[in-house]
C-alpha cells in the first residue's frame, strides 16, 4: 500500500510553496519511510476536495485533505513504517498547548505570510508568481495563482494592509480620477498636476512597505513574541535545564505536529528571496532563536538525512500522468475561467465541487466513513434552480422587449413616413403668381 | 400654417412652471410632515439611573437581565457583571449600533435632552475597570493569546456551523435571529439565506477547521470543523484542570478569559444539548454526534461543565427573577 500525498510543488529550496503542504511533507518525512508514500505535485483543481494537501489512500479510495485531518487519519491508519514518537508519553498539558499554538499559527501567522508573499505587489510579481509558474503546467499559471492570491488577500484583509497591493491601489486611484473628471468639477491640467501630485517629497519616494514599516513590524512582533515562548529545539535544552532547575522561566513544549506547522510558516517567511524583505528582516534581527530553529530543522529533516523525498515520476506513474494529461489540464483551465463569470460562475463551481465530493464519498470503501448530515444550502439542485430561474427571466425580458417594441408602439409605429404638404402660395409674391398654374 | 393664439394666459410670473409639472403638483400638493416623536419606550427605557447595555436578547429576558443569546454579547455581559458594573439591558439589533455591531453601552443621561455618546465593545474593558466595584485580575500568561485563538477560531467556527448551517437548528435560528426581525415570509427567507452565506464565508476565511485554506475551497468540511472544536474544548479542559482555583490560569476570581469561555459553553449547553448526554457518549463516535452541548460537558473529565455551572451560579443566582427585581428597586 502506497499512500499518495498530493501537494503544491517545490519552491524557494523547500519541498512545497504552500505552508500547509510544507508542514505535511515535513511531518511525513519524519514519521514515515519513503517506501510508504508518494509525493504528487498537484494543484487544488486536480483533487476532489479542491484543497491541498490531500492524501489519497488507494486501498480504500479515500481522500483526506488538510493538515490536521491528514495527521489524525494517519494515526488511525498506522502504515507499517509509521512511528509517532510521542503520543502516550507526553503529559496532557503538552497536547493542550499544542492545540492552542496550532490554532494561533493558522489564524495569525498565515495572514502575515499572506501579506509578505501575496498581498505585496512587488514580492508577488518578483518572487511568488514566477515560483507558481515554474510548478504549474502551461495554461494554469494564468488562473490558479490569481485564485490563490485572492484568497490570501481575503485572509489578510482584517489587518488593514491592502495598500501594499500597489496594483489595486493604482486601479483605485485611476478610478477616482475618472470619476472626478466625469463629475465635471474644476480640472487641473495634467502638466500642472504633476507638481501637486503625491510623487514628490520623501513620502512619495517611499515604497508602501516602507511607509507601513512600523505597523508591519508591530503585526509581526505580536505573532513572533508568542511563538518565541515555545521550546522548539528541545534536544539541546534538555541538558541545560537539568542543571538550571531553579530558572523561573519555563518554556512550553509542543508536539511534533505543531513543530512541523511552525517550521512551515517560518521557513516560508525566511527562505524566499523577496525584493521587500521586511518580514525576513524582523525575523532575523529580533528572533534569532526562531531562525536557528528553522535552519536546524530544515537541515535535520531534508538535507542531512540523505534520503530524497519520494516524488512521483511524471512519465512512469499512471496516477500522475493521468492528472497531468493535456485534456485534464485544459479541463481545469476551463473550469477556472467559468468560475470567473459573475454570480453564475460561483454557483457552478459550488455545484461542481459538491458533485465531486459526493462521488469521492461514494467511491470510498472506508468502513468507518461517517454518515455526514448535509448542511443547509448544500443541495446540488441549487445550480439547476438558479439556471432555470435565470433562463426564465432572460426569456421574459427579451419577450417583453420584442412585444412592446413591435406591437405596443411605445416607440411609435415601426415605419414612419412624412409628407411635406405642397403649398405654393406660401412662397410670397412669386408663389401667388404661379398659384394658378398648379 | 397659422399658430393658435394662446388662450387666456395666466398672470405673468418670472418663472414658468411647465404645464404637466404644474398639474402634477396641483394633484399632489407638497406637504412636509412634522418629525416623528421618539417612541415612548425610548424615554422610559433609557432614562434611568443606570447605563444601558444593548445586546441581542428578547424583551422578557432583557427585563430579567438574563444571558444574551449571542456569544460576543454574552461575553461582555458576563464580564461587566463580574466587574460589578450596574447596568440594565435592552434588546437591540446590529442596525441600532453606531459601530454596526452589538454590544454597546449608552451611559446614563443626566437630563432628557442630553445625548451621551455610546461606548463600543472595544472600550468595555476600561469602562468596567473605571465604573466597576471589583476589578477582575489580569492574567500575565503569554499563553493566553494562544488559548484565546482556540475560542476565536475553532470553537467559534463550530458554533457558526451548528447554528447557521445545521438543518437541525433551523428552528432555533429562526427563533433567535429571524423572527424578531421581520414577519414577512419572503424577508425571512432572504435574511436566512444571507446569514447562512455570511456564516459560511466566515468559516471558510479561517479555513476548514482552523487550517489554512488555499484556493477555490467553497465547501465547508463539517467533520473537520467539529473535530477541531472537540480538540479545542479538550485543550481548554486540560488547561482548566491544572488550575487549582477553578478558574483559568489559576486566577483567584474569574477573568475576562473565563467570561469568553463561558459565553460559548453556556450557549452550547443551553441550546445544543439533550438530557441523555452521559449515556450516549460511550456508543457512538464523538464526531458522529453534533450536539455541541454534550461535547462541552464531556470534554476532559467534565471540567468545562463544572466551570460553566460555577460561573452561572455566581452571576445568575438560582431564583434569578426575584433577585433581579429586588436589585432594581
Amino acid at each position: 500500500m502506497t499512500l499518495e500525498l498530493h501537494v503544491w510543488g517545490p519552491a524557494f529550496g523547500l519541498p512545497s510553496i504552500d505552508a500547509e503542504c510544507l508542514a505535511t511533507v515535513t511531518y511525513f518525512a519524519q514519521t514515515l519511510s519513503a517506501a510508504d508514500y508518494l509525493l504528487v505535485q498537484s494543484s487544488p483543481s486536480a483533487v476532489p476536495s479542491h484543497h491541498l494537501p490531500a492524501l489519497y489512500n488507494p486501498s480504500t479510495a479515500t481522500w483526506t485533505s488538510g493538515f490536521d485531518p491528514i495527521v489524525s487519519y494517519l494515526s488511525t491508519l498506522q502504515p507499517p513504517s509509521y512511528h509517532h514518537p510521542d503520543v502516550t508519553t507526553l503529559p496532557a498539558r503538552v497536547n493542550a498547548d499544542s492545540q492552542a499554538y496550532q490554532a494561533l499559527l493558522t489564524s495569525s501567522a498565515a495572514p502575515l505570510l499572506a501579506l509578505s508573499l501575496y498581498v505585496s505587489s512587488a514580492n508577488y510579481a518578483e518572487t511568488t508568481r514566477p515560483a507558481y509558474s515554474a510548478i504549474l503546467p502551461f495554461p494554469l499559471p494564468w488562473t490558479e495563482p490569481l485564485a490563490v492570491r485572492a484568497s490570501m488577500a481575503a485572509r489578510a484583509a482584517h489587518l488593514g494592509m491592502s495598500s501594499l497591493d500597489t496594483d489595486a491601489e493604482m486601479e483605485r486611484l485611476e478610478k477616482e480620477e475618472r470619476e472626478r473628471e466625469a463629475a465635471g468639477w474644476v480640472q487641473v491640467p495634467k502638466a500642472l498636476r504633476k507638481a501637486l501630485g503625491q510623487n514628490t517629497g520623501v513620502k512619495g519616494q517611499l515604497s508602501p512597505e516602507m511607509k507601513r514599516r512600523i505597523k508591519l513590524e508591530g503585526l509581526a512582533a505580536e505573532v513572533f513574541d508568542v511563538l518565541g515562548e515555545i521550546d522548539f529545539l528541545e534536544e539541546e535544552e534538555e541538558e541545560t535545564t537539568e542543571g538550571e532547575e531553579g530558572e523561573g522561566r519555563q518554556r512550553i513544549k509542543v508536539t511534533l505536529e505543531t513543530k512541523c506547522l511552525a517550521f512551515a510558516y517560518l521557513a516560508l517567511m525566511l527562505f524566499p528571496d523577496v525584493p521587500r524583505p521586511w518580514l525576513k528582516e524582523v525575523l532575523q534581527r529580533k528572533y534569532a532563536g526562531l531562525c536557528e530553529f528553522v535552519v536546524e530543522y530544515r537541515k535535520k529533516t531534508f538535507l542531512e538525512t540523505g534520503r530524497p523525498l519520494p516524488w512521483a515520476d511524471k512519465e512512469t506513474d499512471p496516477a500522475v500522468s493521468a492528472a497531468d494529461s493535456a485534456l485534464s489540464v485544459m479541463g481545469r483551465f476551463v473550469r477556472a475561467v467559468v468560475d470567473d463569470i459573475p454570480t453564475l460562475g460561483r454557483e457552478w463551481t459550488r455545484w461542481w465541487s459538491l458533485r465531486q465530493r459526493r462521488v469521492a464519498e461514494e467511491t470510498s470503501t472506508e468502513s468507518q466513513q461517517l454518515v455526514v448530515r448535509r448542511s443547509v444550502g448544500e443541495s446540488e439542485n441549487g445550480l439547476l434552480l438558479a439556471g432555470v430561474g435565470l433562463t426564465l427571466m432572460a426569456v421574459n425580458v427579451v419577450g417583453l422587449g420584442i412585444y412592446s417594441y413591435r406591437y405596443r408602439g411605445l416607440l411609435g409605429a415601426p415605419l414612419q413616413t412624412w409628407h411635406k404638404p405642397l403649398v405654393v402660395s406660401s412662397l410670397g409674391a412669386a408663389g401667388a403668381m404661379f398659384a394658378g398654374l398648379v | 400654417m397659422a399658430t393658435a393664439a394662446p388662450v387666456a394666459s395666466p398672470p405673468r410670473k418670472w418663472i414658468h412652471i411647465p404645464r404637466p409639472l404644474q398639474k402634477l403638483f396641483d394633484t399632489f400638493p407638497l406637504l412636509a410632515y412634522d418629525g416623528n416623536a421618539l417612541p415612548a419606550r425610548a424615554q422610559s427605557a433609557t432614562f434611568g439611573d443606570l447605563p444601558t447595555l444593548y445586546v441581542f436578547s428578547t424583551e422578557e429576558a432583557a427585563l430579567l437581565g438574563a444571558p444574551s443569546f449571542n456569544p460576543s454579547c454574552l461575553k461582555w455581559q458576563t464580564f461587566l457583571k463580574l466587574a460589578g458594573v450596574k447596568f440594565q439591558i435592552l434588546p437591540s439589533t446590529n442596525h441600532a449600533s453606531p459601530t454596526g455591531a452589538l454590544p454597546f453601552i449608552l451611559p446614563k443621561r443626566s437630563s432628557p435632552t442630553d445625548a451621551p455618546s455610546p461606548i463600543p465593545s472595544s472600550k468595555f474593558h476600561e469602562y468596567a475597570l473605571k465604573f466597576g466595584t471589583s476589578s477582575p485580575p489580569e492574567v500575565p500568561a503569554l499563553r493566553l493569546d494562544a488559548y484565546q485563538t482556540l475560542l476565536d477560531v475553532p470553537i467559534r467556527n463550530a458554533w457558526l456551523q451548528a447554528l447557521y448551517r445545521d438543518p437541525e437548528y433551523t428552528d432555533l435560528l429562526d427563533r433567535l435571529y429571524i423572527s424578531p426581525a421581520s414577519s414577512s415570509f419572503w424577508v425571512r427567507g432572504a435574511l436566512r439565506h444571507q446569514l447562512r452565506r455570511a456564516a459560511e464565508s466566515e468559516i471558510l476565511k479561517t479555513g476548514p477547521g482552523g487550517t489554512a485554506s488555499t484556493a477555490l475551497t467553497l465547501l465547508v468540511d463539517e467533520q473537520a470543523v467539529y473535530r477541531a472544536a472537540v480538540n479545542a474544548l479538550e485543550a481548554l479542559a486540560t488547561l482548566l484542570s491544572e488550575s487549582n482555583t477553578g478558574w483559568f490560569f489559576g486566577a483567584e476570581t474569574p477573568t475576562l478569559f473565563d467570561a469568553s469561555v463561558f459565553a460559548y459553553t453556556h450557549l452550547m449547553i443551553k441550546y445544543m444539548s439533550d438530557g441523555k448526554s452521559e449515556r450516549q457518549g460511550e456508543e457512538g463516535s464523538i464526531f458522529a454526534e453534533r450536539r455541541l452541548g454534550n461535547i462541552v460537558r464531556r470534554a476532559g473529565s467534565g471540567e468545562l461543565g463544572g466551570h460553566h455551572r460555577r460561573l452561572f451560579e455566581l452571576l445568575w443566582p438560582v431564583d434569578s427573577s426575584t433577585v433581579f427585581l429586588t436589585d432594581k428597586a
